[in-house]
């Protein structure tokens, strides 16, 4: 008998570190709960699956090179980041306790099968094309599969 | 209580605890039991919680000191 897995959606809007571990921690449990997960990163969470820090292609206008440059995957956190010393505390304070890295997480998810969503609206504004991207993203959609996927999902998050 | 297998999560937090479970019960066979040895406190309720989401068996946690065993049934 085939079971219906029961399902969970994050839009992970964010690029701040924090803000990804939390999503990532949420979906690695809810998908070793036996639940479908889709992750649809868009704006600022597209920076979580930049493949190279600034993911600038030769295709991008200035303004887009731009955004590319100052917002990297090289990720901020979103109180006391301090021109990027808060994230690297953050590291070692996470390492010293033993809690699982954004990596580590991310890697778990995809080992779990969860779904990343790259939005293509977004892609299309910051000029970031498929390759520009790691090659976990499984699909690229907008809004209407979202809203598909989180109206038969029992968890929706935004973060 | 006797397992068949036994995982040690101690110095692990959350979620890895109940990830360790999940990917360790699905090396196992149907009936079987697995020890969970952990230390931290959020797993005393996350994983009678874990096997109502997850559809396992759960059969118990138990603390000494600061220490945690729990036992999962495979179903």
């Amino acid at each position: 008998m085939l079971e219906q897995k029961e399902k969970m959606t994050i839009i992970l809007f964010s690029g701040d570190l924090d803000k990804a571990i939390a999503a990532f921690t949420l979906a690695t449990t809810a998908a070793a709960s036996n639940m479908a997960v889709s992750i649809f990163f868009t704006f600022w969470g597209l920076n979580v699956l930049k493949k190279s820090r600034f993911a600038t292609t030769k295709s991008q206008n200035i303004l887009q090179r731009m955004f590319n440059f100052m917002s990297t995957s090289k990720l901020p956190i979103s109180k006391l980041n301090i021109f990027g010393l808060g994230p690297v505390m953050m590291k070692i304070l996470m390492k010293k306790s033993n809690m699982a890295s954004l990596s580590d997480l991310m890697k778990l998810s995809r080992q779990l099968g969860v779904k990343y969503i790259a939005c293509t609206t977004s892609c299309g504004v910051l000029g970031l094309d498929r390759d520009a991207l790691i090659p976990e993203v499984s699909e690229f959609a907008g809004a209407s599969t979202y809203l598909a996927e989180a109206k038969n999902s029992k968890v929706n998050l935004f973060i | 209580m006797k397992a068949d297998r036994t995982i040690d999560c101690t110095g692990l937090y959350c979620p890895m605890p109940v990830v360790k479970t999940k990917l360790e019960l699905e090396n196992m066979q149907s009936g079987e039991v697995l020890e969970v040895l952990a230390d931290d406190p959020g797993f005393e309720k996350d994983l009678p919680n874990w096997c109502e989401l997850s559809g396992e068996k759960f059969l118990g946690i138990f603390k000494e000191g600061n220490k945690l065993k729990g036992y999962v049934r495979k179903k």
